[in-house]
């Protein structure tokens, strides 16, 4: 027993050796991940709260205290927004789900061409091109829509989508980012193709695309969550309620609906989430990858 | 042997020319495919980028309601921005929300950083990177419904909490006073997540080897944050910075959803003073005369910036 008690105590003093941490250490290690967990839950709540609220009665949607966690199960809420023939909700997923898929694989395309350009070929004209739309970068956005309602609105496109798509169909930013990515790749990948007769199409194409993945799929994400979540866009292009995406039609069906049916507009925004909510779970190691090396927001 | 000698030199120039003629091929070869490759790309960027900023430059000296043809109206716009009263207050309004904003986005992004970047379980740091990361991918629009609930003064949820702790209700968006400040709250909710992961990968970017040798010589905790961190993610945190305060000053999305300007201009964004110049009085070159004036502003902000950088950003 005494023994026992000895090999204890050595196994403590080994341990404290080890890690010689004073009890304040703890205490301090302790109360940093309190503060990190209450941070974690103040982010999460009104998420949570969105949630258990769509799933509630409609009329104890105004329920004080507010449950974070969900009281009953009516999905039929959902099922109500789904079927509404005034919201059209079917619609409005298809309508931004459509934009965002053109938009997303016409920037793909466009981007990655012409930053395989810029980063390997040369050309009278490259850099100062280049340059230009780094400094277009810069730019805000308010300075840019002026004009180009103008265009859209000379273009007959008013209220259709492709106000929405034309536009956003490549971008500086996505050259750029691209760019990067190709400058990383070895040039003697393009020497050795070239020598073997590879036209500058094919060397693009089945050597340089593949090993730019990681790329690619960052300004995918990037590219698909900015026009999926694209507000002002939509405000200034779409007149129509059977043209609108998402934000725009949740925002105006909370107006529309007033503060009366909270959870059946709680049940529209939850499922404009769950798309992106799956695609950040996919795409997550993409996401956080394409801000740490860029920092812009899509 | 001559005449081997004579063929071997003719077959090196003759390969030699043919190299050289392979070569200037290849070269106008990869000139145009240099051109056709940027094509797609550099004609809608000028079409939709490049020719719209030169546009609204040429606007700014027109009165223009896209019904009747452009007037030429020379300075007219220009002197206009210095005597409206508007657009100083909406800069004024932009100005304090950019602060907030930066300040508490920048300092809890880093702190979050620092806490996530800490040792810990694997599944507690994934657990705690999602949560905070989560906020930054919602629509900005939508999301600014639900807190329009959470903030609504009678039967909101913010309310009802601040009172269970004995503080009186706040009446955040219908009040002059608090309008700014349910703004900031909300932009920093969304927003913090994102410096976070900009933080964590300064952070990740410190050799671990400064670590080790400070904690050799016994540098306590508070040491090794003030004298090796702090310093070495300072290029991280001057971007950060810059970034941020470009975004804050371009706030649009969340005013307009939240408060919609109001009480009256109490909240509006200069990006929402924009919008309605344009959009809703269709006063196109006005708006475009306040578009480019807030160009001038950001560029000048972070030029500022770069220039201040100098005294307390280290690059190695």
């Amino acid at each position: 027993m005494a023994n026992m008690a000895q090999v204890m105590r050595s196994r403590f003093e080994a341990f404290r050796r080890l890690r010689f941490h004073s009890p304040w250490f703890y205490l301090g290690e302790g109360l940093i991940w309190m503060l990190l967990i209450c941070m974690a839950i103040i982010e999460v709540a009104p998420i949570l709260w969105m949630f258990s609220t769509s799933l509630r009665d409609p009329a104890d949607s105004f329920k004080l205290p507010p449950d974070f966690l969900p009281t009953s199960w009516r999905w039929d809420n959902y099922l109500a927004v789904i079927r509404s023939e005034k919201i059209n909700f079917p619609l409005f997923f298809w309508n931004s789900l459509k934009i965002a898929l053109i938009v997303t694989g016409s920037q793909l395309l466009t981007c990655s061409l012409a930053a395989f350009a810029f980063a390997r070929l040369r050309f009278p004209g490259r850099d100062f091109l280049f340059f230009l739309f780094l400094a277009s970068m810069m730019v805000p956005a308010q300075v840019t829509t002026v004009p180009v309602f103008i265009i859209i609105r000379s273009l007959r496109l008013m209220d259709t989508h492709w106000a929405l798509i034309l536009p956003a169909m490549t971008s500086a930013f996505g050259v750029f980012l691209l760019r990067q990515f190709f400058l990383t790749l070895p040039g003697e990948l393009i020497d050795a193709a070239k020598i073997d007769g590879a036209s500058f199409f094919r060397i693009y194409w089945q050597i340089m695309l593949p090993l730019v993945g990681p790329g690619l799929s960052a300004l995918g994400v990037f590219t698909f969550l900015g026009s999926w979540n694209n507000f002002y866009g939509p405000l200034l292009f779409l007149r129509s309620w059977d043209k609108l995406t998402f934000p725009l039609a949740l925002v105006t069906l909370q107006g529309y609906m007033g503060m009366g049916n909270r959870s059946h507009v709680l049940a529209g925004i939850m499922m404009s989430i769950v798309p992106v909510l799956i695609f950040f779970l996919l795409a997550q190691r993409f996401v956080i990858r394409g801000i740490a090396l860029t920092g812009l927001k899509g | 042997m001559a005449q081997t000698a004579i063929e071997e030199v003719q077959r090196l120039t003759s390969t030699a020319q043919a190299r050289a003629r392979r070569e200037m091929r290849t070269l106008t070869q990869e000139r145009l495919s240099g051109y056709l490759f940027i094509l797609p790309a550099v004609l809608l960027l000028i079409v939709f980028l490049i020719l719209p900023i030169l546009a609204s430059i040429v606007l700014v000296f027109t009165d223009y309601n896209l019904l009747t043809p452009p007037k030429w109206i020379g300075l007219d716009n220009l002197s206009r921005l210095f005597s409206d009263k508007r657009m100083m207050t909406t800069y004024w309004n932009s100005l304090r929300i950019t602060i907030g904003a930066t300040v508490l986005n920048n300092v809890l992004g880093l702190l979050l950083a620092m806490g996530v970047n800490r040792k810990m379980p694997g599944v507690l740091r994934y657990l705690l990177r999602t949560s905070f990361f989560f906020p930054v991918l919602i629509t900005t629009a939508s999301m600014a419904v639900v807190w329009r609930f959470i903030l609504t003064q009678d039967r909101g949820i913010l309310n009802y909490l601040l009172q269970q702790i004995g503080l009186p209700p706040v009446p955040w968006l219908s009040s002059v006073r608090w309008a700014i400040p349910s703004v900031i709250l909300y932009d920093v909710w969304k927003s913090c997540g994102y410096l976070m992961v900009l933080y964590l990968a300064g952070l990740q970017g410190v050799p671990e080897v400064l670590y080790e040798a400070a904690k050799i010589d016994g540098a306590s905790r508070w040491q090794l944050t003030r004298y090796i961190t702090l310093p070495l993610i300072t290029p991280t945190a001057f971007f950060c910075i810059v970034i941020s305060l470009i975004g804050a000053f371009q706030i649009f999305d969340n005013a307009y959803v939240l408060t919609e300007g109001g009480p009256g201009d109490a909240s509006r964004t200069i990006a929402m003073y924009i919008y309605e110049m344009a959009f809703k009085r269709y006063e196109m070159g006005y708006a475009s005369a306040v578009a480019l004036s807030l160009l001038i502003v950001l560029v000048s902000l972070t030029l500022l910036q770069l220039w201040g950088s100098r005294k307390w950003v280290h690059y190695e």
